[in-house]
């Protein structure tokens, strides 16, 4: 008997929605209870079954390349995150359509993640970000360089910025990057600025790589100094926009012309594809760039796959990415990520970028220029 | 040296004699062969160029018969002396495993050889002697004459490209200044060293020299090169192209060589049987025609329309899967890094979720694509897309949005009377060299290569007309001379 029947039998109607919604409540109680990996697999079997049920596109991949009912997660075949440049994967009517960044220029299709449950989104994110991000700290500022989710829809990460700027820590928030301008650095300046006084709250600045690097550039020669305590997430440099500076001279950058200690900034490791979120440290108590783990809430499980066969590699050997992420259940929870990295004993993951080796390339037309010539 | 050793490092330079060797130099993986090349100005572009310019005499003053001579020995001495150490450097720098390594050499060198290349020069010029000098044609004199000096860059990892480019300019007596492809590295600088040992003259006229090309600052020496020569062959990807288009004096003729795609279309003879003849055969051939080079090649094949129906069709695939597996044993592919792995299982992954029917089950070294139209894109590494069409009509409008690009057809399974209709309308969509399926991988010497005369493109005709007057010598110095004077050739120096 196919994986199909037997897993989608005993599905109802309603199953996604009701699992939507147990498993919001489970993110915001921490996930509590997913630690042992009996839970887990309880729970992303369900999952599974579900997606078999209310998605054909998932049930068609799945029945393709494999005939195998999954015992647990780690049997159900991951999907390579390329898929979400060719078909939309939704279980249910999306609420948001979160689309990848498409500046790597190849000429082809941006990446769309149909959203079911913004709800849930925020559920997965909100606690990790808080543990990292927050601290603890009683009042925050955002200045964001991250784009405005009310001036662009399709960005998760503008989405989470807005999720932290709603934050009841939050008393402010400057947006100051513009996607068509770049970073708006008299904003930045003003924002600094005005948080100048007696014990000032600290600011969170949020940034991707290359944002910050802007930054940094244009405020080199007049440095400004934010607010003890203030702290900074960085997310970026593993999607094809790659910064052009180590994450090491960046910091030290950052350092000389925001006043911001390396320990309180953070690295942010996240996808389009994926509604949970990995931060490297907690802000101000984060060990040098090259001692980082990222960790993931306790939702999400990380493996390191030979690039030859995909099969599991053993904690420290590095390999392609895959991730399994409960949060994604209106999605798809098992993706093949293009990172290259390894796990750790206790899960987290230790990200080296992208997978090394560019493609040889002779005489013959690659798929990109391919498709640049004809489409 | 045995296998899993690490290879020599290479020196990426020939050449000419009287320039000096680079003081500087920088190291390199190239594939995975470790390559020393000189540095930024550490050779002198003008001065390089100059040397070479000046072996135009030298060139001139070797005969086609010759010459043909000469460059054909050179390939029977590459062939003789080809080492396992030389065919570990070629297969390291190209990322082949050895026996493709192999394989590609003895297929490229055939059209290498004397006589391949003496039919190459009279197919594209009935009367060679043209070559050589000024030959009487309908009332005038014509000449083709090759420039002084022709840059060549040459295209990323297939072995030989480059040598074939270099052939073709000296047969027209065009001194040759190579950047090979950074795969094609190891057998551009043998051939070369071996063209150097078999004639002072020859060795005056070539130079070789690796570069990471369209790096920023290699621009100006780039540009001192394309300023100097008199000609640029280049082959390679849009941005390459373009790069050099954009860069190259307007008057310094350029002949490009863009990356292409080859399909292959495959008539009704073959049978809903994976282990008939017929079928057999042909998916022997494709499964060849999409293996060799790594699929690779310009003339490499990526999509097979199959005139049947979709049963008879997945018949098809199933036997092509066995032959790339035999394939596979036969010739296996070179090393893959984890980013062309990781390409491989996305483009796999994102396959299958489109309803492609994929064969082998599980990623390997190739695959079969069995999938829905307008879905093709030729993704490499031994990739062959099959697409049922129910005729020549259908198969015409699927190829055409490939117009662009399209160069090799190949043919199996159609009957000569259809073949020919059918290559006009392959012709009119844009392809340009319609053969036989197994006989894709490795052109003839005198293909025409992306539409063009190979030798023809490379020279200027020049023409020399005699007014009356000039033609009747005057009274004395008739006296002495005899009726053979007259008839003795005149040697006029091409103004190139």
């Amino acid at each position: 008997m196919r994986a199909g029947a037997a897993a989608a039998s005993g599905v109802g109607p309603g199953a996604i929605v009701e699992v939507l919604d147990e498993l919001a409540e489970l993110f915001r109680q921490g996930g509590a209870g997913l630690a042992e990996s009996a839970d887990f697999d309880r729970i992303a079997l369900r999952v599974h079954a579900a997606q078999r049920a209310f998605n054909p596109v998932l049930r068609r991949y799945w029945d393709a390349v494999s005939n195998r009912v999954p015992s647990t997660w780690r049997e159900i075949p991951p999907v390579p995150v390329g898929a979400f440049r060719d078909v939309p994967i939704v279980s249910g009517t999306p609420e948001a359509v979160f689309r990848t960044s498409g500046t790597t220029g190849d000429g082809l299709r941006r990446g769309e993640h149909h959203v079911a449950s913004l709800r849930l989104y925020r559920a997965a994110a909100r606690g990790n970000y808080r543990r990292h991000l927050f601290a603890g700290a009683p009042a925050l500022r955002i200045v964001s360089l991250v784009p405005d989710p009310a001036r662009v829809a399709d960005s998760s990460l503008a989405a989470m910025a807005g999720f932290i700027a709603r934050e009841p820590e939050v008393a402010h928030a400057v947006w100051a990057f513009d996607p068509a301008r770049g970073v708006d650095i008299a904003s930045v300046r003003k924002a600094v600025g005005t948080a100048e006084g007696a014990a000032p709250p600290p600011i969170l600045l949020l940034s991707t790589a290359f944002a910050l690097v802007q930054l940094v550039d244009a405020l080199a020669a007049s440095p400004v100094s934010l607010p003890g305590g203030s702290r900074i997430m960085e997310t970026g440099g593993f999607k094809g926009r790659t910064a052009e500076v180590g994450r090491a001279t960046l910091y030290r950058r950052v350092h000389r012309t925001l006043g911001v200690a390396e320990s309180h900034i953070v690295n942010e490791y996240g996808m389009t594809e994926m509604l949970s979120q990995a931060y490297d440290c907690v802000a101000g108590q984060a060990p040098p760039p090259d001692e980082r783990v990222h960790r993931f809430p306790p939702w999400v499980r990380s493996r390191a796959l030979d690039p030859s066969d995909l099969s599991p590699l053993p904690p420290g050997r590095p390999g392609l990415l895959a991730h399994f992420d409960l949060a994604n259940a209106a999605s798809v929870c098992h993706l093949l990520t293009e990172d290259y990295g390894s796990v750790t004993a206790d899960g987290g993951v230790r990200l080296l970028g992208r997978a090394p080796g560019a493609a040889v390339r002779g005489c013959s037309l690659s798929a990109e220029a391919f498709v640049r010539a004809i489409r | 040296m045995s296998v899993g050793e690490e290879p020599r490092r290479t020196d990426a330079w020939v050449l000419p004699p009287g320039i000096p060797a680079p003081g500087a130099c920088e190291d390199l993986r190239a594939g995975d062969l470790p390559v020393r090349h000189p540095a930024r100005d550490a050779v002198d572009a003008d001065g390089l160029i100059s040397a070479l310019r000046a072996a135009r005499r030298d060139l001139a003053a070797i005969a086609t018969e010759e010459m043909v001579r000469i460059l054909g020995d050179a390939t029977d001495t590459l062939v003789r002396e080809l080492d396992r150490a030389d065919l570990l450097d070629i297969a390291a720098n190209g990322r082949l495993s050895e026996p493709m390594a192999r394989a590609v050499v003895d297929g490229m060198a055939p059209s290498w050889t004397s006589a391949a290349i003496g039919r190459l020069v009279r197919a594209e010029f009935p009367d060679p002697r043209v070559l050589d000098g000024f030959v009487a044609e309908a009332g005038r004199r014509v000449r083709a004459a090759g420039p002084a000096v022709t840059l060549h860059f040459g295209a990323g990892s297939v072995p030989g490209v480059t040598v074939t480019s270099m052939i073709r300019a000296l047969l027209v007596r065009s001194a040759v200044l190579v950047k090979p492809g950074a795969g094609d590295i190891a057998l551009t600088l043998r051939f070369a060293r071996l063209l150097r040992r078999a004639d002072p003259r020859l060795a005056r006229a070539v130079a070789v020299q690796y570069w990471p090309g369209g790096a920023p600052e290699w621009d100006r020496w780039e540009r001192d090169l394309l300023r100097a020569a008199d000609q640029v062959v280049v082959y390679g990807g849009d941005a390459a192209i373009e790069s050099v288009r954009a860069r190259a004096p307007a008057a310094t003729r350029l002949i490009e060589h863009p990356h292409r795609v080859g399909v292959a279309i495959v008539g009704d003879s073959i049978v809903g049987d994976a282990t008939a003849a017929a079928t057999v055969r042909i998916a022997a051939a494709t499964a060849r025609a999409a293996t060799l080079f790594e699929q690779r090649g310009c003339v490499s094949t990526h999509l097979v329309l199959v005139l049947a129906g979709e049963p008879a069709v997945r018949e098809f695939c199933a036997a092509l899967a066995t032959s790339l597996a035999a394939l596979e044993r036969e010739l296996p592919p070179g090393r893959r890094t984890p980013a062309e792995l990781s390409e491989l299982h996305q483009r796999r992954g994102r396959l299958a979720m489109k309803g492609a029917a994929l064969w082998p089950d599980a990623p390997g070294g190739w695959s079969v694509v069995l999938a829905p139209a307008g879905a093709f894109e030729p993704v490499g590494s031994r990739t062959v897309w099959v697409l049922p069409v129910d005729g020549f009509p259908a198969c015409l409008k699927e190829l055409a949005p490939l117009s662009p690009v399209m160069q090799t057809v190949g043919l199996a399974g159609i009957e000569p009377d259809r073949a020919e209709a059918l290559a006009e309308d392959l012709l009119a969509i844009g392809a340009t060299r319609i053969v036989g399926l197994d006989q894709t991988p490795f052109p003839e010497p005198d293909w025409l290569h992306d539409g063009s005369r190979p030798l023809r493109e490379l020279v200027r005709w020049g023409e020399l007309r005699q007014s009356p007057v000039d033609q009747d010598p005057p009274r004395s110095r008739r006296r002495g001379s005899s009726a053979d004077c007259a008839s003795r050739p005149i040697r006029v120096r091409s103004a190139t």
